[in-house]
C-alpha cells in the first residue's frame, strides 16, 4: 500500500466516488472509488464486457455518470468545461482511425490545440513540443509520413505522442499495447514509466496483458459483473486465487510467479 | 530554421509544406482572375479585354457593351464565384461531418429538399400574391434544405454504413426531385418556363438585388466557416479525440449542419441545384495543397469552388450557344469523374 499512501498526500489527478457509469440509465458499473495519484500508474483488469472501456470514457468526459462524483485535480469533472478538461486530461483510444492527407506530425498536432488561439495555429513553443513527443516515442523519423501509411503499432505510439504533447495531468489510456508487438509493448511501457517519473503524471488504463500489467502498475482494480471486485498493489492482485476468481479460470491455470495465464496441456 | 540542431539533409519539412500551400492559393488567385476575365468577355457579345477595362472603369455608360457587362455578367459572374465557393464549402463541412469524402449537398439530397420547398413556395406565392423576394427564396430553399439534411440525420443515426448513407441521400434527392415535377407540371402559369430552367440548375438571369442578398447570406457563412477550421482539424481524428482536444462536439456538429445547409440552401435558391461540385472541389484542393489542414482548405475551396463554377459556367453559356445547357450538367460532367477517383483511391487503400 505504500504508493497509495504516498499518493494521498498528493492531490490526486483522479479521484471517483460511488460513480456509476453505463449507457442509457442502468449502470453498468457501480460504486467505483478510485484515485490516480501523480507519478502513479493505475491499471484496470478484467474481463471483456465488464465495464472497464465505459470507465475510461466516463473518466474522459463522452459519458455523463450515472452516480456518483468524479473530480479532476479536485475539481468535479461535470462541472469543468471541454477546454479546462481537455488540459487536465487526454486519451490514447483503440479505435481505428482513417485519415485524410495528414501526416504523422499534423496527427499528433492536434494534442496541442487545446492550448492554442481561436484559430488553432501552433505556436514555435508547440511545435517544440510536438517534437518532444514525437522523440520521446520514437516517431520523429516519420513525421511526414502520411498516418495511413503506418503499420497499426506506428500508428498507436503516433497517437501516444499525440497524447502526450497535449501535456495533461492525467493519460487515460484504453488498452493501449493492442496492435502492438511484444518489442513495441515493452518499449511503450518503458515510456509510460519515463513519463510519470520525470513529468510526474498519472496514467488510468486498461490492458489485457496481465504480464505487463504487472510489471508497470502501481494500483490495480479488478473489474468483473459491473463491480469493482478488488483493488490493491500488484503484489495483492496478481496471485492465483484473484486472478482465477477474476477470469474464471480452472485452479492452477495463472502462474504466478511468471505472470503468465497457461493454457491446459490438452487443448494445446 | 526552427530547429538549429536538425539533423535532417532535406529542407524543412515545415518550410516545404509553406511553399506549396502559397503557390496553390497563388495559382487559385491567377484562375480566379482568368475564369473571371473570360467570363466577361466571352459570350454571344464578344468583349475586348481593353474594351472590357474602360466599361470596368466606368467609361462608355451608354454602349451595349456597358449594359451587357455592368446589368448581365458581371452580377451574373459576382453569383457563380460566391454559390460556387458556398457549395464547395458546404460539401467540405458535410465530408467533415460524416467523415466521408463523398459526401455533398447534392448527393445527400440537399438541394433537392431546398429545390422542393423553393418550388412549392415560387407556385403558391405566384399564385396567390406574385410578390417573390429573393429573401423569401433563401428562407424556403434554408427550410427545405434543412428537412432534407434532418432525414439525412435521422437514417444515418440508424445505419453506420458509411455507403448506405449515401444511397439514402440519392433516395431522398430522387423523392424531392419527383415530387418538384410534380408541382412544376401541374402549375399553370406563365412562370412556369422560369422554374423549370431554374430546377435544372441555371446561373442565368440573376441581378444586382439577388447580388446582394446572396452575399450578406455567403460571406459571413463562409467566415463563420473558418473560424470553425480548429474543431475541424480535432475532429479529423473523429468525435471522441475532438472532445479528448476540448471540442463541444454537440455545438461543433450543429454547427456544421446548419451551416452547410445554409450555404446550399442559398445555392438552390439563386441557381438552382448544383451537382458535385461540393465533392470534386474540396478533393482536388486537398490534393493541391497536399494537406487537409482544415485551416487552409477552407479558404482554399472556397476560392476553388468559385473557380470550378465560373468555369462551368462559362461552358454553360458559349458551348452549344446560342442555348445554354444546365450548369448542373457541366458541373457533373466534370466532377462525377473525380468521385470515381475518389472511391478508386479508397479501394487502393483498403487493399
Amino acid at each position: 500500500m505504500t504508493a497509495r499512501e504516498e499518493g494521498q498526500a498528493m492531490q490526486p489527478m483522479l479521484k471517483t466516488e460511488e460513480l456509476a457509469v453505463g449507457y442509457g440509465a442502468s449502470p453498468l458499473l457501480a460504486g467505483v472509488d478510485l484515485s490516480v495519484t501523480p507519478g502513479q500508474i493505475v491499471t484496470l483488469i478484467g474481463p471483456n464486457g465488464a465495464g472497464k472501456s465505459t470507465l475510461l470514457r466516463t473518466v474522459a468526459g463522452e459519458l455523463a455518470p450515472l452516480g456518483g462524483v468524479a473530480y479532476l485535480s479536485g475539481r468535479r469533472l461535470d462541472k469543468l468545461s471541454d477546454r479546462e478538461r481537455a488540459l487536465e486530461l487526454s486519451v490514447l483510444l483503440t479505435e481505428r482511425l482513417r485519415t485524410d492527407l495528414m501526416t504523422c506530425e499534423d496527427v499528433v498536432e492536434t494534442g496541442r490545440l487545446p492550448h492554442t488561439g481561436r484559430l488553432g495555429i501552433l505556436s514555435p513553443d508547440d511545435h517544440d513540443r510536438v517534437r518532444a513527443a514525437m522523440e520521446l516515442v520514437g516517431v520523429w523519423e516519420f513525421r511526414t509520413n502520411d498516418f495511413m501509411r503506418l503499420s497499426d503499432g506506428q500508428r498507436q505510439r503516433v497517437l501516444l505522442a499525440r497524447a502526450i504533447c497535449q501535456e495533461p495531468r492525467l493519460l487515460v489510456l484504453d488498452e493501449p499495447t493492442s496492435y502492438l508487438d511484444i518489442r513495441y509493448q515493452i518499449e511503450l511501457l518503458g515510456v509510460l514509466r519515463q513519463l510519470v517519473a520525470t513529468r510526474g503524471l498519472g496514467i488510468l488504463m486498461s490492458l489485457h496483458e496481465l504480464p505487463l500489467a504487472r510489471r508497470i502498475s502501481d494500483w490495480v482494480v479488478c473489474v468483473k459483473d459491473g463491480d469493482i471486485t478488488m483493488q490493491g498493489s500488484p503484489e495483492q492482485v496478481f496471485v492465483p486465487e484473484v486472478i482465477d476468481a477474476l477470469y474464471d479460470l480452472e485452479p492452477g491455470v495463472y502462474d504466478a510467479t511468471t505472470g503468465s495465464v497457461e493454457l491446459p496441456a490438452d487443448r494445446r | 530554421m526552427r530547429h538549429s540542431q536538425g539533423t535532417e539533409a532535406q529542407a524543412d519539412p515545415l518550410a516545404v509544406r509553406r511553399t506549396r500551400v502559397c503557390a496553390t492559393f497563388a495559382l487559385l488567385a491567377v484562375l480566379l482572375l482568368v475564369a473571371a476575365t473570360l467570363n466577361l468577355c466571352l459570350g454571344s457579345l464578344h468583349v475586348p479585354l481593353s474594351d472590357l477595362l474602360d466599361v470596368l472603369a466606368g467609361r462608355d455608360r451608354t454602349s451595349t457593351v456597358y449594359q451587357v457587362i455592368w446589368s448581365i455578367r458581371l452580377p451574373r459572374l459576382i453569383a457563380a464565384g460566391l454559390l460556387g465557393g458556398a457549395l464547395a464549402l458546404s460539401g467540405l463541412l458535410l465530408q467533415t461531418f460524416f467523415n466521408n469524402p463523398i459526401a455533398g449537398p447534392y448527393i445527400l439530397g440537399v438541394s433537392s429538399g431546398a429545390k422542393l420547398v423553393v418550388a412549392a413556395t415560387m407556385i403558391l406565392v405566384v399564385g396567390s400574391s406574385g410578390v417573390l423576394t429573393s429573401w423569401m427564396l433563401v428562407l424556403a430553399a434554408f427550410v427545405g434544405s434543412t428537412l432534407a439534411m434532418v432525414f439525412v440525420l435521422v437514417v444515418s443515426q440508424r445505419i453506420r454504413s458509411a455507403s448506405m448513407l449515401i444511397v439514402a441521400g440519392v433516395m431522398v434527392g430522387y423523392i424531392c426531385s419527383a415530387l418538384t415535377d410534380f408541382l412544376i407540371t401541374f402549375a399553370s402559369d406563365a412562370n412556369i418556363v422560369n422554374l423549370r430552367n431554374w430546377s435544372q440548375g441555371s446561373f442565368s438571369g440573376i441581378n444586382w438585388t439577388d447580388v446582394a442578398t446572396l452575399t450578406v447570406v455567403v460571406v459571413p457563412a463562409a467566415a463563420f466557416a473558418l473560424a470553425l477550421s480548429k474543431p475541424m482539424a480535432a475532429y479529423q481524428l473523429g468525435e471522441r479525440y475532438a472532445l479528448s482536444v476540448g471540442v463541444n462536439v454537440r455545438a461543433f456538429r450543429v454547427g456544421l449542419i446548419a451551416l452547410s445547409s445554409l450555404l446550399a440552401a442559398c445555392v438552390t435558391a439563386f441557381a438552382g441545384p448544383i451537382s458535385f461540385v461540393g465533392i470534386a472541389v474540396p478533393h482536388i484542393v486537398k490534393r493541391l495543397l497536399g494537406t487537409s489542414r482544415p485551416l487552409v482548405v477552407v479558404p482554399a475551396s472556397f476560392l476553388g469552388g468559385a473557380i470550378f463554377c465560373l468555369a462551368c459556367d462559362l461552358i454553360a453559356r458559349t458551348a452549344l450557344a446560342p442555348t445554354e445547357v444546365s450548369i448542373s450538367a457541366v458541373t457533373a460532367l466534370f466532377g462525377a469523374p473525380v468521385v470515381i477517383a475518389i472511391l478508386l483511391g479508397r479501394q487502393r487503400q483498403v487493399d
